[in-house]
């Protein structure tokens, strides 16, 4: 069990229209060996318990006043490289044919508010390397987001999945 | 590509629209038109155009080219035809006003312009309708929200070519004994089509994906939404072919209207029930104003639809069922309109704005655009109004409507006062507001990127059909 934890408060940037993406990043490569980290949001981040998960760590949450949460992500209990929120439709094989990679980061924004999930897209796809690939699930075509993404030279590939109603959605850095 | 980039013109289309609205409503307060005046007479004919185009049209056909290629992720056939369509709209509506003035006795120099309004209106709704159908066609099988559209779009059609044809006799520039029937017995024809068909239909399909989109509710279109189309469709297919038909062999086109009248009930009474499961089923348990408002709007609908029933089963004189027209096209129509502008222009102006720097630079949030408590008791003002002014219609008491009419104005100008807000970007605080890149937008058009070629894979998409 870890004992210390760093504090990142992200409130106040959330608060101000910010996006908190980079600082989270910034204070999970800083954590010491078996260090955790305490996160304080305004809404509860789901889409961030994939990647972490993905980083080794796993989660807990919980509830304080007013809608906010408080996320204490733990090293060491998860095996990297396994989602804590595995994407529905998951025996459905993911795009890996020719040079598409496998995903380095899955998000699930079919139950943000819209434009939250392009905002969150388009500040993750910042963060990443050119040839990395990123999967989110949507709960609609996202019609603006394409030619965004278009427009700052990223490939994608995007489909319903079998349900009807969850869109998956595949994006390449960099085309 | 795929997807739906922004609307170049879709705000001079709004800032049209709520011109419009204002002057209406000006000469509402004033006591210009209906109940003053006849329910036929030149005046408030005028009124009614000023309305119905100035203000409904033009609002639904900015909004359509921003909408349709959201609802089909795919981009409009044109983004530049818009503009010569609006430029043909606005002067064929000018044109058409001109010529009610010229028939109320109004000493307007040379011939009466209002076969030249009715025409001009027809080329710019014919450039629409070209625009928009080709759009839609690349898409096919559409999804029923576009295909809520696509029979509004026809129904536009319809409207437009009686509108021309009426202005033809009135204006005695066609002596034809044919055209003069059409004419006198026509005129409920051609409102169906325009208020029940073009707007309403657009509307209700416009109104199943923005509320579920901004009230993150489940778009469950299953068999109740396929009947509101099929009803709807069916209604307005007897309303206009049945009827003209009558009308041309001079016979009444009553049976045609209540015929048209029970499939749309039916239509109106499904599609309630959708709605409010819409509004159910929602992820999103405190909704915005846009949303709240908009059940204001369909709530008016439904108030439409019992108070027309009700003075059908009344045999109420015509003079009555001017407060059907004038809640449908202020509650609902114009309700659904003013709720939903509200989101829209915050929406489109913070993409504009913020789209191309999002996850580069620190952004404001689309609600950091708008301060809902201010605009929220303008908005209440607003259908409060409607509601008394209904009534008022319905009494009929002139001061009370007048006096209505006069709290509609004030509400508008100040929803009108926040939308220019929002496009100004004035209640943006601080550095978030123009970050170094983000120029300020321009009131009447949007500044849109060229879109570049997709660098890789291009997507295999399909919306399966539901």
């Amino acid at each position: 069990m870890t004992e210390s934890f760093t504090d990142l408060d992200v409130r106040p940037i959330l608060r101000a229209g910010g996006e908190p993406f980079a600082e989270i990043m910034k204070a999970v490569s800083s954590l010491a060996p078996g260090q955790g980290l305490r996160l304080f949001a305004t809404f509860k981040p789901v889409p961030l318990f994939a990647v972490l998960a993905k980083k080794g760590f796993t989660h807990e949450e919980t509830e304080l006043e007013g809608g906010e949460w408080e996320v204490r992500f733990i090293p060491g209990a998860a095996s990297p490289a396994e989602p804590a929120t595995p994407a529905p439709a998951a025996g459905k094989p993911a795009v890996a044919e020719g040079d598409w990679p496998a995903p380095v980061q899955e998000m699930d924004n079919r139950e943000l508010d819209p434009p939250e999930p392009m905002v969150r897209i388009l500040a993750a796809t910042e963060q990443m390397a050119r040839g990395e690939v990123l999967t989110a699930l949507l709960c609609r075509e996202p019609a603006f987001l394409i030619p965004e993404l278009e427009s700052r030279g990223h490939a994608w590939k995007g489909a319903f999945e079998d349900d009807g109603t969850t869109y998956r959605i595949h994006i390449r850095i960099g085309g | 590509m795929m997807g739906a980039t922004l609307s170049r013109w879709t705000m001079s289309y709004f800032t049209a629209a709520i011109l419009s609205l204002l002057v209406a409503e000006g000469l509402m307060a004033a006591g210009y038109g209906f109940p003053a005046a006849g329910l036929l007479a030149p005046q408030t004919l005028l009124l009614v155009h000023l309305v119905a185009l100035g203000w409904l049209s033009l609002l639904m056909c900015g909004a359509l080219f921003q909408f349709v290629p959201v609802l089909i992720a795919r981009p409009i056939h044109s983004d530049r035809l818009p503009l010569p369509a609006l430029v043909l709209l606005i002067a064929g509506l000018v044109l058409l006003l001109c010529g009610f003035l010229h028939l109320s006795g109004l000493p307007v120099p040379g011939p009466n312009p209002l076969p030249w309004g009715g025409a001009l209106l027809l080329a710019g709704f014919a450039v629409v309708i070209y625009n928009l159908a080709r759009t839609l066609w690349g898409a096919r099988p559409l999804a029923l929200p576009a295909r809520f559209v696509s029979v509004a779009l026809a129904c536009l059609a319809v409207t437009a070519v009686l509108g021309f044809l009426f202005t033809l006799v009135l204006s005695a520039a066609s002596e034809s004994i044919v055209l003069a029937g059409l004419a006198a017995s026509g005129i409920p024809i051609h409102a169906a089509a325009g208020l029940a068909g073009w707007l309403t239909l657009t509307a209700m399909g416009v109104s199943y994906r923005l509320l579920a989109m901004f009230m993150l509710a489940p778009e469950t279109l299953g068999w109740r939404t396929r009947i509101v189309f099929w009803a709807g469709t069916a209604a307005l297919a007897v309303v206009i072919v049945l009827g003209i038909v009558l009308v041309l062999v001079e016979v009444s086109a009553l049976p045609a209207l209540l015929a048209g009248l029970v499939l749309g009930t039916i239509a109106a009474a499904l599609y309630g029930a959708d709605i409010v499961q819409l509004y159910r089923k929602r992820r999103r348990p405190r909704i915005e104003l846009n949303s709240r408002m908009a059940s204001f709007a369909i709530m008016s609908f439904g108030l439409c639809v019992l108070l027309l029933l009700g003075l059908v089963a009344a045999s109420a004189s015509a003079e009555r069922f001017a407060s059907v027209v004038f809640l449908a096209a202020f509650g609902w129509l114009g309700g659904l309109g003013l709720a939903k502008l509200y989101k829209i222009v915050a929406f489109l102006t913070w993409l504009e704005c913020y789209g191309p720097i999002l996850g580069k630079k620190p952004t404001p949030r689309v609600q950091d655009l708008v301060i809902e408590p201010r605009a929220r008791r303008w908005f209440i003002a607003y259908f409060a109004a409607v509601w008394l002014g209904t009534l008022a219609l319905l009494l009929p008491q002139a001061a009370l409507y007048r006096a209505s009419a006069a709290v509609m104005l004030l509400a508008t100008l100040a929803i009108a006062a926040e939308l220019l807000r929002i496009r100004r970007l004035s209640d943006v605080g601080g550095e978030l507001r123009l970050p170094g890149v983000v120029a300020r937008p321009h009131l009447l058009f949007a500044v849109v990127p060229p879109p570049r070629p997709a660098a890789g894979a291009k997507p295999p998409t399909e919306r399966p059909p539901r």
